[in-house]
């Protein structure tokens, strides 16, 4: 990975209503590195991972502030802390379990001990053997804390932040989202599974799918057809004030036959004679009786939480450099489901995750965009103008780009880039 | 050397003949691109799950994929052909380790399996690694998968799974 200084960034934004995404921002190294700085390490809410993974004091988890590793742990008087996982000695990856149950943590490799709120607890040797060598007098423990995270937690949703100037997280999110968060956090949650997809694309081009509801209804036959998602249905895209943030919501009301079959006429996507063989798939009680079909949120800088039918996923979009990222899905549902709303839960499973009917088709719209980039000239850039240009606001249509039009807009001032007049 | 936990009685030379038979010709269908044949693998209510191997230590129980009738994987065939959006490869399964035993009116059967992708370019990669955990049962002298469980070592994904594994 080709890291340039930040300075030799130049990119200028070729419009500056966000219209146009220049192609350079998914295979630019000096980017990556910028975004690194200015995102992940700069003043924005990370997600790190869910309260439900770490009920017990001495639990931890590994995760990813963009491709940083970082330990997560619930300490002895239930708070939560994180740090970054690499030792305040020489470097070495601290803690080597994805997941498990400690209350202090030895490095390996010189047995530096640290406690699970970072602090330095002890080092061998320190006032050397047999009266020679050890550490200088000065050496002061205090001084040598793991780098460690801020972290808060809205709804048992952990999140972490390097920066000391980052809002706080309820006013970060904002109300418009939040509200989503309540519906779906509204009782405890269980946890069902993890699924991993290594992804052969810029992570960005994730956050632009599933901020797209243009693609949703033509890329996907499973969500048309079988009517989870239709633009025709009554839906809705809207943003928190920095427009980074969104929320693309379908609700299975107010969508006339007609209208699909006009929506539709000379596409293949829509097959009203496709029929299922075993169609227990869909027969599952819903979860809220709001008629909520498809809600896919997004939190900037990386984060989406999303419900498509029964099923409810958080999606990791981590960074493994410029051209690939992983997609971590934690899968779950609610601690009173019961056994069939288990069951449903997991038959469901076959809409989403690597294999699944609709996400499968999502890792493939990556892959194929990356590749078709590639070779673009410096100066080419798509083309975001679907739901009108101008302002970027909250828009009552599912024929829209404008919530990719609100992550880039976001995406520029956060890493000062210039935008061209 | 501690043994193998048993999972049943053995078999007969004969049973065992047919059991890898029948294990070659499931992985020939898929590598053949017989995919219209694979449901036929399975008896009519049979199960095919394939599980992280992660979800599965942990005890978690999300599938990658769960079909749990032969019509739904006819659907899912279905959708291969007509309907989903994904990377046309060859695919090729490599097997071994096979060992067979009899349970209570079923055979039992576990094997391992390396799955290589060959793309329209002739790039070959190593896509997974797994265990097949597998129930069978003898119906009229003709084997069926009451049970295939696919536990997949290779559980970060590269980019997805269409195909059955």
């Amino acid at each position: 990975m080709a890291t340039q200084p930040l300075e030799n960034t130049s990119l200028e934004w070729p419009v500056s209503d966000f219209t146009r995404v220049p192609y350079q921002v998914f295979h630019d190294a000096s980017l990556y590195a910028r975004e690194k700085a200015a995102l992940f390490h700069g003043p924005h809410w990370n997600y790190l991972c869910l309260e439900a993974e770490i009920t017990q004091p001495g639990q931890y988890v590994t995760t990813y502030v963009g491709d940083t590793q970082v330990v997560v742990n619930r300490t002895e008087d239930g708070e939560v802390f994180a740090f970054i996982n690499s030792c305040a000695h020489r470097g070495a990856q601290l803690v080597r379990k994805l997941r498990g149950e400690a209350s202090s943590f030895t490095c390996a490799y010189h047995q530096w001990c640290f406690s699970n709120k970072g602090d330095l607890l002890g080092i061998p040797q320190q006032r050397g053997v047999k009266g020679k060598g050890g550490m200088p007098k000065d050496f002061d423990k205090s001084k040598h804390k793991l780098k460690t995270l801020r972290v808060a937690t809205y709804k048992g949703l952990v999140f972490g932040t390097f920066s000391q100037e980052t809002p706080p997280l309820r006013g970060y999110i904002g109300p418009a989202l939040l509200e989503q968060i309540d519906r779906i956090f509204d009782r405890p949650i269980k946890l069902l599974g993890y699924y991993r997809q290594r992804v052969p694309a810029n992570w960005k081009l994730y956050l632009e799918n599933v901020k797209d509801p243009y693609n949703a209804g033509l890329l996907h036959l499973f969500h048309v057809t079988f009517g989870i998602y239709r633009p025709t249905m009554s839906g809705r895209v809207f943003m928190d004030e920095s427009k980074g943030h969104s929320v693309l919501r379908t609700a299975d009301i107010d969508e006339s036959q007609d209208e699909v079959k006009s929506v539709y006429s000379g596409s293949e996507k829509y097959r009203p004679d496709y029929k299922l063989k075993d169609p227990s798939l869909f027969d599952v009680t819903p979860d809220y009786p709001d008629k909520v079909t498809n809600m896919i949120m997004t939190i900037f800088p990386n984060l989406m939480l999303g419900q498509v039918a029964n099923t409810f996923q958080i999606r990791h979009v981590r960074p493994k450099g410029l051209k690939e990222f992983e997609l971590f899905w934690t899968y779950f549902g609610f601690a009173d489901d019961d056994e069939d709303a288990i069951e449903g839960k997991l038959r469901q499973s076959n809409f989403v995750g690597p294999a699944g009917y609709i996400s499968l088709e999502d890792g493939e719209a990556g892959r194929l965009v990356q590749l078709g980039v590639e070779g673009r000239d410096p100066a080419d850039s798509s083309i975001v103008r679907m739901g009108d240009d101008g302002v970027i606001d909250n828009q009552d249509t599912l024929a829209t780009e404008v919530a990719v039009r609100g992550f880039w807009k976001h995406y520029a001032a956060s890493l000062g880039l210039e935008l061209a007049p | 050397m501690t043994a193998m936990p048993k999972l049943g009685a053995d078999v007969d030379a004969q049973t065992e003949r047919q059991v890898a038979r029948f294990l070659t010709q499931y992985t020939r269908c898929l590598d053949e691109d017989r995919l219209e044949d694979w449901p036929s693998f399975f008896s009519g209510n049979g199960v095919y799950r394939a599980l992280s191997r992660e979800n599965e230590a942990l005890g978690l129980p999300a599938p990658l994929m769960y079909y749990y009738s032969r019509a739904m994987m006819e659907d899912r065939v279905t959708a291969l052909r007509d309907a989903l959006t994904y990377e046309p490869v060859y695919t090729r399964h490599i097997t071994s380790g096979l060992l067979i035993e009899r349970g209570d009116d079923v055979l039992i059967s576990r094997s391992d399996f390396a799955l290589y992708q060959s793309t329209e370019e002739g790039i070959t990669r190593l896509f997974a690694v797994g265990a097949y955990q597998d129930t069978i049962t003898q119906e009229n002298d003709r084997l069926a998968f009451i049970d295939r469980r696919v536990i997949v070592d290779t559980f970060g994904i590269q980019n997805l799974i269409a195909t059955p594994l």
